[in-house]
């Protein structure tokens, strides 16, 4: 096969195919590489250094994000000038910003933490004072912590390429360059309209979930993926629980070019699911008995509407009923629904909600 | 917003290829109609005209340091330029009368709302500093005295004109052929002093006929990197079926250069020309002269010049936009050139796709820095042989040196390649003083001892033997620094520019310039602690190499050096 190529990252041969970065053959094959911009669904960005590796043959590090798998490479992803150069990177986050990992949202599930804890840094060698900026809290869903942000893109990347709202950018330069929103406003007040993707790709605690602030750190969750009952879509989501109560949406990561949502969410899937921990949420049919609501068993309630549905074909023909089906369900559902009006009930009453 | 600004909007948006170009041009013209202010409702009307984001419009609009964006600037904006050369001219006490004699600080405004005070970085005056630049007015060679004069004048109201006399000398008389010749910058002048003759020559050659004369000179961009001109613009792909742009890097911003606004104030038809030549050979049709915004009155020149030249019959198959920059370094860079012509932040992009396959609107593009276009007429006229007679191995041809700093006649010198260092200073005048050390390259190269430019038989400025010295040729911009400053002095202010400039996209430019202006700052300021040097010099070495574009390099080389050879200077801040 002439596709296929093989290569060698710090001494062990590897095969594998072409069209695949240096990056992603390595961290396939459980190589440590930390990537603080790159992000499979934003891409290469080349700003965090983070990174880099040395080919042989070639005088620079170069991005393994970008640079393509050939073969007869001889990849070093470990060389003291590559560990200087990560001690650095982590050395200059942690002495810039407000990283204080305890009570940090994302504790446990930060690349930042990853990558300090595999360069064996605890506390910054360069304290650098400054002035702590506002949190923005602003907006119903989402959290901005500035003084956490580390500039490296991807929440700009995921805004305007992923979601295409444009909502978010960079603004002003070098050390006092920060994400905005519109023309600097408050996240609440900009033409944000909280899907979260920038959230969900952040790598650090910049950006978090409003709803999730305090209630369980990231290894006390459970993750469970289920398809967005919203609309027919059918987006995939990783529901994060804890102790059977719901905490956050990520759309799925996980294979996300083979998901329909590509990972991404919208606010519904994002933030519309806290009914669900709400005591008075709908479990089981209910059916009016003596002018009150009552629980009723699926079978049970099927029964009644089938048996009305008979007796007002039998007293008004056909054409007395009519179907109003949902956005809500699949196309194919709605098909059911379409089949079962004419061919069943034979009337051609149908209407939908999405052409109100 | 009025309506006649809108048209003008409107008619920039046609101008360019793609209507997102516009938005720089825009916010300076909004910005000139509205007192030199912009505000953020200024901002969402152009980004609603121009069709783009509004955090698009505002990056921009924050990116670059003469957009005057929620500041309240004063009716005269005095901008002194305050860089390495100009501290070492005296810069630095005209900040500080201007200061006290206005009683504001940088950033600051009278409560007047006349003048607004602030120091900026290089303005390319290098020869004829102090410079105050009064909004888009530069006033050169200043003292206290001219000062005052300027502020009683623009107290009346009046932008008074205080010509100075420039220092210059050419021993190849080919780019400053026409400096000091009455109405230089006319299309008759310069006709009657052999101009446009070469261009008809060209076009009757084959356009590889011409890439191959100019690859045969030798001849290597003019702008610092030194890349051979021919050779980059073989790198346009062969099969290549989309536009092809030449851009000339006009945004002369490396501190100590101040080269190519000569050719451009004085000589512009010969951009032109080599230009129109450049541009037949590359199959272009549509080239821009990116032009730093601090120089509007040079963008002016250039702008009539390409009017005569059209009028003349002479751009027949190509036009020229000038397009202005807004106050960064980092647009010197090419890809980041590219970006902000296309309306973007000036970042620079990662490579490959290099520009020649990949740039401008994602077409093939070359840009070529001012002096190396300005050269080609000379190649393609007397042949590659002929511009070759000039210099050696090291370095072929003639090049612009500017020279500043503790000199007694700071000046921009056209002479061969591979003239020695002491040549080139005994025509400047000779040394003002007693000599601490020289960059000779522009402020990104390392700096050299007195002793180490007489080694080996002295210094020569070219390429080879600046490299030998362990430095580069860079620019060509050599600054003189007299024992009057101390070099700590001089790696603070240095750094501090650096860091003024760092895009901010890549995080070892970005957080290492701060940290060590920090580092050093304290050093300075005489709160240093024992380790400072080594994190500073762990920094550079972490820093050279790693960073997305050349600017990471640009200032850790030049820091680290001064840090080893001056070490016992800074040691002796340290308690």
């Amino acid at each position: 096969m002439e596709n296929k190529i093989s290569l060698t990252i710090d001494g062990k041969k590897i095969e594998t195919v072409k069209g695949k970065t240096v990056l992603e053959v390595a961290r396939e094959n459980n190589f440590y590489i930390p990537t603080l911009c790159y992000h499979a669904r934003t891409g290469k960005a080349g700003k965090c250094r983070a990174c880099l590796v040395q080919v042989e043959g070639l005088m620079a590090l170069k991005e393994s994000c970008a640079l393509p798998a050939n073969d007869g490479m001889v990849i070093n992803t470990n060389t003291p000038a590559i560990l200087d150069l990560r001690k650095m990177i982590v050395e200059m986050h942690l002495s810039n910003g407000e990283h204080n990992c305890i009570s940090c949202e994302r504790n446990g599930n930060c690349e930042l933490q990853d990558m300090a804890y595999h360069c064996g840094i605890e506390r910054p060698h360069f304290p650098i004072e400054h002035a702590t900026m506002a949190l923005d809290e602003s907006s119903e869903g989402i959290i901005r912590n500035p003084n956490k942000c580390i500039q490296c893109g991807r929440c700009v990347r995921a805004c305007n390429h992923n979601v295409m709202h444009e909502v978010l950018d960079f603004g002003w330069r070098s050390g006092d360059m920060r994400v905005i929103c519109d023309d600097d406003k408050p996240m609440g007040e900009s033409s944000c309209v909280q899907c979260g993707e920038c959230a969900q790709v952040c790598p650090v605690g910049a950006l978090t979930f409003k709803n999730a602030k305090g209630i369980g750190q990231h290894w006390t969750l459970d993750k469970t993926k289920v398809i967005c009952t919203y609309c027919g879509v059918g987006c995939s989501i990783d529901m994060y629980t804890k102790d059977n109560k719901y905490v956050y949406s990520l759309g799925t990561e996980e294979n996300w070019e083979q998901q329909t949502n590509k990972g991404m969410l919208c606010v519904k899937g994002r933030f519309g699911f806290d009914f669900l921990n709400r005591e008075d949420r709908l479990k089981t049919p209910l059916i009016r008995k003596n002018g009150k609501l009552e629980e009723a068993s699926w079978d049970e309630a099927l029964d009644l509407v089938a048996s009305k549905f008979s007796d007002i074909k039998a007293k008004h023909g056909a054409g007395a009923l009519g179907f109003f089906t949902s956005a809500r369900v699949t196309n194919e559902e709605n098909y059911s629904v379409m089949r079962f009006a004419r061919g069943v009930v034979g009337t051609n009453n149908i209407d939908h909600c999405a052409r109100l | 917003m009025k309506e006649e600004i809108k048209i003008q909007i409107e008619k920039l948006m046609a101008k360019y290829p793609k209507k997102e170009s516009a938005i720089m041009p825009a916010l300076t013209l909004v910005q000139k109609a509205n007192n030199n202010n912009l505000t953020k409702e200024h901002v969402e009307e152009i980004a609603d005209l121009i069709g783009v984001s509004y955090s698009r419009a505002y990056g921009v609009a924050t990116y670059y340091s003469m957009f005057n964006i929620d500041k309240s600037v004063g009716k005269y904006h005095l901008q002194v330029d305050t860089n390495i050369p100009a501290t070492l001219m005296g810069a630095v006490k005209i900040f500080n009368h201007i200061s006290t004699k206005l009683g504001i600080k940088h950033g600051e405004t009278t409560p007047d709302g006349l003048f607004t005070l602030s120091h900026v970085e290089c303005l390319a005056s290098c020869g004829t500093c102090p410079v105050v630049q009064v909004n888009d007015k530069y006033y050169e060679l200043m003292t206290i005295e001219k000062v005052d004069m300027l502020i009683d004048s623009l107290r009346k109201g009046i932008m008074p004109e205080l010509p100075v006399e420039y220092n210059w000398g050419s021993k190849c008389n080919v780019l400053l052929k026409n400096m000091g010749v009455k109405d230089s910058t006319s299309i008759e002048v310069y006709k009657k002093n052999g101009g446009y003759q070469v261009l008809p020559k060209a076009l009757k050659l084959k356009p590889e006929e011409v890439i191959a004369e100019v690859k045969n000179s030798m001849l290597r961009g003019r702008g610092g990197a030194g890349f051979p001109t021919g050779v980059k613009w073989g790198f346009i792909p062969k099969d290549n079926k989309k536009p092809v742009y030449l851009i000339c890097n006009a945004d002369e911003g490396e501190p100590g250069t101040f080269k190519d606004r000569q050719i451009m104030a004085y000589d512009p038809h010969l951009l032109i020309e080599g230009m129109a030549i450049s541009a037949y050979a590359l199959g272009c049709s549509l080239s821009f002269i990116y032009i730093r915004g601090e120089f509007s009155w040079i963008a002016d020149i250039l702008e009539k010049a390409i009017e005569e030249a059209k009028a003349d019959g002479q751009l027949k198959n190509l036009d020229i936009i000038v397009h202005q920059g807004a106050g960064t370094y980092i647009c010197g860079e090419e890809t980041a050139l590219i970006e902000s012509i296309e309306g973007k932040r000036g970042l620079p992009r990662m490579k490959p796709p290099f520009p020649a396959v990949e740039g401008l609107y994602n077409c093939p593009t070359i840009v070529n820095n001012v002096e190396s276009l300005a050269s080609v007429p000379f190649i393609i006229d007397k042949g590659a042989d002929a511009f070759k007679a000039w210099g050696s191995q090291g370095g072929y041809g003639f090049k612009l040196f500017g020279v500043s700093g503790a000199v007694k006649k700071p000046g921009v010198y056209e002479c061969p390649m591979g003239i020695s260092y002491k040549e080139l200073i005994e025509m400047a005048g000779g040394y003002t003083g007693k000599i601490k050390g020289v960059i000779v390259g522009g402020l990104s190269v390392p700096i050299l001892t007195p002793e180490e430019l007489e080694k080996n038989g002295g210094l020569k400025m070219d390429y080879e033997s600046c490299a030998n010295f362990g430095t580069a040729l860079g620019s060509g911009g050599v600054m003189v620094i007299s024992d009057e400053f101390s070099i700590p002095e001089i790696a603070v202010r240095t750094i501090k520019f650096y860091n003024h400039e760092s895009c901010g996209q890549c995080t070892p430019c970005r957080m290492g310039s701060g940290m060590i202006v920090h580092l050093l700052d304290n050093i300075l300021k005489g709160k240093g602690e024992k380790g400072d040097i080594e994190k500073v010099l762990w920094l550079c070495d972490n820093i050279k190499g790693k960073t997305l574009c050349p600017t990471g390099e640009a200032y850790a080389s030049p820091i680290k050096v001064m840090l080893t050879k001056f070490r016992k200077d800074f040691e002796s801040l340290i308690k």
